[in-house]
């Protein structure tokens, strides 16, 4: 199933892009990273989805473990999961749309698509800490993952949106992560692309660690009012 | 009231009910083809011509078509979930008639999902929509919306045989967007794909939709869709009846209905 949402969902976009005369390259590369974030976020999001339909999460949070590596922890496989999926939509990008990665720096951009990934995982537990409060992740792990299409400068540059909503581009780590990607793409070194990856990781560990406190916060209330898995 | 449209109208309400008491589940039906759509926009930007035209009615259908996924693949994942799917195919009413009661329901939802679609586009991105032949619009409008309900009760059967059925439907959402070719023309696809568009009735309903927006005299071709369209659709109910039949037979003979 991985193989074909990566390569429908840039299909799309590149066909459309095509049918608008535009840079298909440009727009195959963006979608080739944002592809991460069916890993990254969806899945990572909906972690405390699936203990509460499976009814695991009050053995979970009955256990003595500390919650920082539990919460830490279980998106950690999503990581390389999600790298995996951009390393299968390179190779269609490279294969069906004729995207020239000859040019790459191969070690920057992985270690780009790695801390992208690690990153966007402490992004999508700071929307699943948020979210333990509510019934249903899902709804929130559907609006973060697509919405990403809209501001990371996928498909476009993030300057072609209206001014007032640039700053939310900001906020998420996939921003710099495919400027950056798109850098390493062309040549560019690690130390060129070194700005965009610090500002990256900033992002990325604030969000971690507010998904965290948000996560005790809420775990701390269910225990308060005994309703663990019915908010 | 005869008793086949006693069941269906029960399911029907019943799905009714179900969306109103959770309607939190239109969020993720309509938020991909919303985010399409903006996307699609952007990227026609200052284009001249029918771009804006096929971003909002791809939109649109876009809307229409993941709802209708949507609520096949959970029709039937809800109801294991809840431990009431042993109860619904072991009831003597027909399956396929509960089934379909549920997707005249989902296609409504569908519908709104499109309307709200448009909506946003005219109201929000200023994308001018004149409709050239509004009667026929709604007619294309909602035989395409039939047509999608027909494909979603092919999957509903299949749905029933697998444990995955969360898995399928969010795979199966975009390749049907791209083969249907519900943003651009279907002659940009390679041509190894165009038998897949072609037994899809969205991709003749999408441009019998495009035909009627555009001109106030349709040309002939949209007569032609709309009988292909008609003539798949036809195709889709008789396969999904006999699917269901077959499905149906199987899972109570393996007994394997709900560790499928």
């Amino acid at each position: 199933m991985k193989l074909v949402l990566t390569l429908s969902q840039m299909s799309f976009f590149v066909f459309v892009g095509e049918y608008a005369h535009l840079n298909v390259a440009y727009i195959a590369i963006g979608n080739a990273i944002q592809t991460m974030s069916w890993n990254t976020v969806f899945s990572v999001i909906n972690i405390t989805g699936q203990d509460k339909w499976g009814g695991t999460l009050p053995l979970l949070l009955a256990t003595p473990a500390p919650r920082l590596p539990v919460f830490v922890g279980r998106a950690m496989i999503h990581i390389f999961d999600g790298m995996l999926s951009v390393a299968i939509s390179f190779a269609f990008a490279t294969l069906l749309f004729g995207v020239n990665l000859g040019n790459a720096n191969v070690l920057a951009l992985v270690i780009v698509v790695f801390l992208t990934a690690f990153t966007m995982s402490g992004f999508g537990l700071l929307i699943g800490g948020f979210s333990f409060h509510f019934r249903n992740p899902m709804v929130f792990a559907n609006i973060f993952t697509f919405i990403l299409l809209i501001f990371c400068g996928v498909n476009f540059p993030v300057s072609s949106l209206p001014q007032v909503l640039q700053p939310i581009s900001y906020i998420f780590p996939l921003t710099y992560g495919i400027n950056a990607g798109r850098l390493t793409i062309s040549g560019a070194t690690l130390t060129d692309v070194s700005l965009q990856l610090g500002q990256m990781l900033i992002v990325g560990f604030i969000a971690m660690f507010v998904g965290y406190a948000l996560f005790r916060l809420f775990e701390n209330m269910a225990r308060k009012t005994g309703r663990l898995e019915a908010e | 009231m005869p008793e086949t449209h006693r069941v269906i109208y029960s399911a029907f309400r019943m799905a009714m009910l179900h969306w109103m008491a959770d309607p939190q589940w239109v969020i993720p039906n309509i938020i991909a083809p919303f985010v399409f759509t903006f996307v699609a926009l952007t990227l026609f930007a200052g284009a001249d011509g029918s771009f804006g035209l096929y971003a909002v009615l791809g939109g649109g259908m876009m809307g229409m078509w993941g709802n209708t996924l949507y609520a096949s693949g959970f029709a039937i994942d809800f109801e294991r979930w809840q431990g009431t799917l042993e109860e619904v195919v072991a009831a003597p009413s027909n399956l396929l008639h509960v089934i379909t009661g549920r997707s005249v329901s989902n296609a409504l939802f569908g519908l709104t999902n499109m309307v709200a679609i448009l909506l946003i586009a005219v109201f929000v991105f200023r994308v001018p929509l004149g409709l050239a032949n509004p009667v026929l619009f709604a007619f294309s409008l909602v035989l395409t919306l039939l047509s999608v309900s027909a494909l979603g009760l092919i999957f509903a059967s299949s749905f029933v045989l697998t444990r995955s059925a969360q898995i399928f439907t969010n795979g199966l959402e975009f390749p049907i967007y791209v083969i249907s070719g519900s943003m651009f023309p279907i002659a940009l696809l390679p041509f190894w794909t165009y038998p897949a568009s072609f037994i899809l009735g969205p991709t003749w309903g999408i441009q019998a939709i495009r035909a009627a927006a555009t001109s106030a005299d349709v040309p002939l071709a949209f007569w032609s869709d709309i009988g292909i369209m008609l003539a798949i659709t036809v195709a889709y109910v008789i396969v999904a009846a006999l699917l269901f039949k077959l499905v149906e037979t199987k899972s109570r003979r393996d007994g394997t209905l709900v560790q499928a």
